[in-house]
């Protein structure tokens, strides 16, 4: 069967799908499933016969996990979603991430309130991981203004990396049986202290498979004009880690803002990264002309990739988990908006056509090749 | 004497968690007896009614008869015979 290319894309009202053959010409849209519902974490899981996730929160009645395997044809309830100990006290407010583990069915997922969460069965009944979950600062993070969510969840062998808004960046060298922060260089610019040992506001962490020491992060910037105690903190929001996490530094220069959500690493070439700069204050497109910016050397410096997409009046913010790039020799990027449209970026981002222009808000975007 | 018997009317979006009933009887005394049942009986319906702490899960308003709780004695408020437990959504929008 000749290859495909999947999108998971979660919105505020329902997960879609969408499928293309290889050469991306057009793709051709299924949903929304689990409809009304919002969706902030979705995967597309490859190993083995594929299967599709989607978590689905539902304010009212409480947190799913959607899994599909016919490519989206369809979705089904998990027969169970992560749920804190009923002796705990938390109750689960959000399902943020959802990543393949060890084996064929193996899943980890992170929640709001933040906390780490773990299935053996393709997600029909979860453990919760208590190494960070019940972390000695696990109740002292802190909501920002998505949530307390644990978003980001890196595996790389024994190492785990998680991202925590606010609770900064943690680290598992021991598989997930411990964790430490690990925010050496990591600055939180919403407070007197921007070097604190944890409590900053991570809003992606991406890395690549062949270069596992080195880590991208987009960091809650837009501090350069900061005039408190300190003075400004201009080099916060996009920094970089050669050393597995343990220390970061920044490759903001060069970015017309150093504020953004999203972070995506080029599936063939570890210095090549992309960011979607955004206004500090609005969380919008600087100008109202959005641009995807990439780095080939690694954040030294950055170029503005813009042919296609609008060049003037569009206010749309594209958030954590909406951006994503394929695995294909050539790849495109996928962005979602809160406005409700999807973009391909083809030849890696050179070149931008809308997909889709009228879905709901768009949280989250993943792309596979199956 | 036993417990009071009511009746739980299921929200439509909710019946494919208890097999496609749109009432459910119960043996209660109280609200929380009756989600006490539920728990019991019909997890999956309870899973989207109470949180995990045993909470009724915060968007959502508990009816005896046509009184919300919340203006009685919440989860505590007694049942007697014939009486209609409904839970509703809260109004919202978006």
């Amino acid at each position: 069967m000749a290859d495909r290319v999947i999108l998971t894309i979660g919105t505020r009202k329902g997960v879609f799908v969408a499928e293309a053959a290889k050469a991306r010409r057009s793709f051709a849209l299924r949903g929304p499933f689990g409809p009304g519902v919002p969706v902030y974490a979705t995967l597309v899981d490859t190993r083995g016969t594929p299967r599709l996730y989607a978590s689905s929160c539902n304010p009212f009645f409480g947190m799913k996990v959607l899994r599909s395997t016919n490519l989206g044809k369809s979705f089904q309830e998990t027969k169970a979603a992560p749920a804190f100990p009923s002796d705990d006290g938390r109750a689960l407010a959000n399902i943020w991430s959802l990543e393949p583990g060890d084996g064929k069915k193996e899943l980890w997922c992170g929640v709001e309130p933040a906390a780490l969460f773990r299935s053996h069965d393709a997600g029909d009944s979860w453990e919760m991981v208590p190494g960070i979950s019940n972390h000695e600062h696990a109740r002292q993070w802190q909501p920002g203004n998505g949530g307390l969510c644990l978003h980001t969840i890196i595996r790389d062998g024994s190492r785990v990396h998680l991202g925590i808004s606010t609770g900064g960046h943690y680290l598992s060298e021991d598989g997930g049986g411990t964790f430490r922060a690990s925010n050496q260089g990591v600055g939180a610019g919403f407070q007197p202290d921007p070097y604190p040992e944890f409590g900053q506001c991570v809003h992606k962490i991406a890395r690549h498979d062949d270069a596992p020491g080195r880590l991208y992060m987009q960091n809650h910037g837009g501090w350069a004009e900061w005039t408190g105690p300190g003075g400004p903190r201009p080099d916060i929001g996009v920094l970089r880690s050669d050393d597995y996490g343990r220390s970061w530094r920044s490759i903001a220069k060069g970015l017309p803002s150093d504020f953004g959500f999203p972070i995506v690493v080029h599936p063939h070439d570890a210095d090549t990264a992309y960011v979607m700069p955004l206004e500090p204050s609005t969380r919008t497109c600087p100008g109202g002309a959005p641009a995807v910016w990439r780095s080939e050397n690694g954040g030294e410096s950055w170029s503005r990739l813009a042919r296609g997409l609008p060049k003037k009046q569009t206010y749309f913010t594209v958030l954590r988990d909406a951006m994503d790039v394929d695995r294909l020799k050539v790849p495109a990027l996928y962005f979602g908006t809160t406005t409700g449209q999807l973009w391909i970026g083809r030849d890696g981002g050179e070149k931008w056509d809308c997909l889709f222009d009228s879905l709901p808000p768009i949280h989250n975007v993943k792309v596979a090749v199956v | 004497m036993g417990a009071p018997a009511v009746t739980l009317h299921v929200l439509g979006s909710l019946r494919t968690y208890c097999g496609g009933a749109a009432q459910l009887p119960l043996s209660a005394p109280t609200v929380r007896a009756a989600l006490d049942e539920l728990e019991r009986n019909q997890s999956a319906l309870y899973r989207n009614i109470c949180d995990e702490t045993g909470a009724v899960r915060r968007h959502l308003n508990v009816f005896v008869n046509a009184d919300n709780v919340r203006d009685l004695d919440g989860i505590d408020t007694r049942l007697t015979p014939g009486d209609v437990v409904t839970i509703l959504p809260a109004v919202s929008g978006g």
